[in-house]
C-alpha cells in the first residue's frame, strides 16, 4: 500500500507534452514515491504512454519539470542524463527487443554496456533473471523465434536485470492471453519487491490485472490527471473515472 | 491551382528537400566526428559490422568487379583488333576500371546492398522502439549504432574497391585469353607498364568517399522515419535514390579535383 512516509522518488510538475503537434499532456503533476507500484490508466490516446516516455526524458516535454529525486533532469548535462537513466527500467508496449541478439544477449545486455560487472557475472545474472521469468531455455533463442507472451517475458527481465530503483511498464499485458497476463502482472509484482526501495510504473488497461498489484491509480483523460489516489478513493473521482474503473470507457467514449 | 502552384512549388518543394537531406545527413557526420574524436564506440557492434559490411558484401563486389573487368575488353575489342594496338588494351582496361567504372559500380552495388539494408534496419528499430530502448538504457545511439556502421563502411568500401580492382583485372584477362586470342600476359604486362597509380589512388579516394556519403545518407534516413512500415519503405527507397546521386557527385568533384 501507498505510505506517504516513503520518500518520493520522481516528480512531474506542470507537466505538458506536444507530441506531433498536438497537445498531448497539458499540466499534470504527478509523483511516484518509493516501494510503491502505480497504475496509470485512461482511455487510448489520453497519453499515458506518453506520459511514460517522459519520465527518463525519451520525449522531452514542452513545459514543465521531471524531477529525479531531486534534480531536474532538464538542467543535467548529456553524461548526467545517461547516469540518471540508469536509475530506470523500461518495459516497452512493442517490447523492443534487439533482433540481432539472443534472449540472453538481450537480457545481459544492460549489465554488460552499464559496466556494473563482469562479462561472466553479467552472463550469470541474466541467466539468473531469465530463470525468474521462466525462460532459461529459451536463452539462445532470437527473439524472431518466441511467441508475444515469451518476448513480453523477455523485456521484463530486461528491464529489471539491473534492479533499476524505478521500473516503468508500457501496456505489458497488450496483446497477450488472459493467462499470460496475468503471469505478467505477478512478475511484475514479484520484481517490484524483491529490489529494495524500487518505484514501479504501470501504463495498462487491463483494470482487472492491475488492481492486486498496484497501490495506487492515476487516471489520465484528456491529457490531464483526473483522479490520483486509491481505489478505495474512486467515490471522490468524476464519473469518466469511474467509467475506465467500471470498464465502460474506451477512448474517452463512454458506453 | 494557379501557374506558380504547378511550377514554382515543386521546384521549392524539391529544393527544401534536398536542403533538408544534405543538412540531415551533414549534422549525422558532425556527431560521428564529435563520437570519434576522443574515440567513444561499441567495439562488439563494430566488428559485427565490419562482418557484415565487408566480409558478407565481398561475393557480390568480385562478381561485379569480375564482369566490369570483361566488359571492357568486349567494348575495346573491336577497336584493338581492327587497328592491332593490342599494346593499349591493358592501359585502356586499367584506366576506365581504377578510375571510374569500377568505383562507380561497385559504389552503387554497395549502395544497394549495404546502404538500403541500412537504412531499413535503423528504420525498423525505429519503429520497433528499439532506438527508445537504447536511450533508455543511457546508451547514446549515435555512438552504439551510427559511428560502427559509418567506420565499416568507410574501411570495407574502401578494401573491396582493392578487392575488386584485382578480380577486374582478373576478368579482363580471362576475357583477353579466352574470347579475343589476346595472351593474358601480354595485358597485365601492359598494364603494369602503364603507370597507373594515379587512377588506383583516385578510385581508392572515390570508395572512401562513397564509403563516408553512404554511411551518412542511409544513417540519416534510417533514423528519421516515421509512420511505420510504410515510412521504413518510403526511408529505404530515398536512401537509395540520395546515394546514387552522391555517387555520381562524389565521382564527378574527385575526378575534377584530380585534374587540377
Amino acid at each position: 500500500m501507498t505510505d506517504l512516509s516513503h520518500r518520493v522518488r520522481l516528480r512531474c510538475e506542470g507537466l505538458s507534452v506536444d507530441y506531433r503537434g498536438r497537445a498531448v499532456l497539458d499540466a499534470v503533476d504527478v509523483e511516484i514515491r518509493a516501494n510503491e507500484v502505480v497504475g496509470i490508466v485512461g482511455p487510448g490516446g489520453a497519453g499515458k504512454s506518453i506520459l511514460l516516455k517522459t519520465l527518463p526524458r525519451l520525449i522531452v516535454p514542452t513545459r514543465g519539470r521531471v524531477i529525479l529525486d531531486g534534480t531536474d533532469l532538464a538542467t543535467l548535462p548529456r553524461v548526467g542524463l545517461a547516469a540518471a537513466r540508469e536509475s530506470f527500467g523500461y518495459l516497452f508496449q512493442n517490447y523492443a527487443l534487439f533482433d540481432f541478439m539472443t534472449v540472453l544477449d538481450n537480457v545481459a545486455f544492460p549489465l554488460r554496456q552499464g559496466g556494473q560487472c563482469d562479462d561472466a557475472e553479467a552472463i550469470r545474472r541474466a541467466e539468473a533473471r531469465l530463470a525468474d521469468v521462466g525462460l532459461a531455455r529459451a536463452a539462445p533463442q532470437f527473439p524472431r523465434e518466441l511467441s508475444g507472451g515469451m518476448k513480453k517475458r523477455v523485456a521484463l527481465a530486461r528491464a529489471t536485470v539491473a534492479d533499476p530503483q524505478i521500473a516503468l511498464y508500457d501496456d505489458p499485458s497488450a496483446g497477450l492471453d488472459p493467462v499470460t497476463s496475468s503471469r505478467i502482472f505477478k512478475l511484475i509484482r514479484q520484481m517490484h519487491e524483491r529490489i529494495p526501495d524500487c518505484a514501479s510504473v504501470i501504463v495498462s488497461h487491463d483494470i482487472d490485472r492491475m488492481r492486486p498489484v498496484c497501490d495506487r491509480f492515476i487516471a489520465i483523460v484528456d491529457g490531464r490527471v483526473a483522479f490520483d489516489g486509491r481505489e478505495a478513493d474512486l467515490g471522490r473521482a468524476p464519473p469518466t473515472v469511474r467509467a475506465i474503473f467500471e470498464g465502460g470507457l474506451v477512448a474517452g467514449v463512454a458506453l | 491551382m494557379s501557374i506558380a502552384d504547378w511550377t514554382v512549388a515543386p521546384v521549392g518543394r524539391a529544393t527544401n528537400y534536398v536542403l533538408e537531406t544534405v543538412g540531415g545527413a551533414s549534422m549525422i557526420l558532425w556527431r560521428i566526428m564529435r563520437a570519434l574524436v576522443p574515440p567513444r564506440f561499441d567495439g562488439h557492434e563494430t566488428w559485427r559490422q565490419l562482418d557484415r559490411v565487408g566480409v558478407r558484401s565481398a561475393p557480390i563486389v568480385i562478381v561485379t568487379a569480375l564482369f566490369v573487368g570483361a566488359i571492357m575488353v568486349i567494348q575495346t575489342a573491336f577497336y584493338v583488333n581492327k587497328t592491332g594496338a593490342t599494346s593499349l588494351l591493358g592501359y585502356g582496361v586499367g584506366f576506365t576500371v581504377f578510375a571510374e567504372i569500377g568505383p562507380i559500380l561497385i559504389g552503387l552495388m554497395f549502395s544497394g546492398r549495404v546502404g538500403a539494408n541500412n537504412t531499413a534496419e535503423l528504420g525498423t528499430m525505429v519503429v520497433t522502439e528499439q532506438v527508445d530502448a537504447l536511450r533508455a538504457l543511457a546508451i547514446d545511439p549515435m555512438r552504439y549504432l551510427v559511428v560502427p556502421r559509418f567506420i565499416a563502411m568507410m574501411l570495407m568500401l574502401t578494401l573491396l574497391m582493392v578487392l575488386g580492382d584485382l578480380f577486374a583485372i582478373i576478368g579482363a584477362a580471362a576475357t583477353a585469353q579466352g574470347l579475343i586470342g589476346l595472351d593474358w600476359r601480354v595485358l597485365i604486362a601492359n598494364l603494369i607498364e602503364s603507370h597507373l597509380l594515379d587512377e588506383l589512388t583516385m578510385g581508392i579516394v572515390k570508395a572512401a568517399c562513397f564509403g563516408v556519403s553512404i554511411s551518412c545518407i542511409s544513417c540519416y534516413f534510417g533514423l528519421s522515419v516515421s509512420g511505420g512500415a510504410a515510412g521504413v519503405g518510403r526511408a529505404t527507397n530515398n536512401s537509395v535514390v540520395a546515394n546514387a546521386t552522391a555517387i555520381f557527385l562524389i565521382d564527378f568533384l574527385v575526378g575534377w579535383l584530380y585534374t587540377l
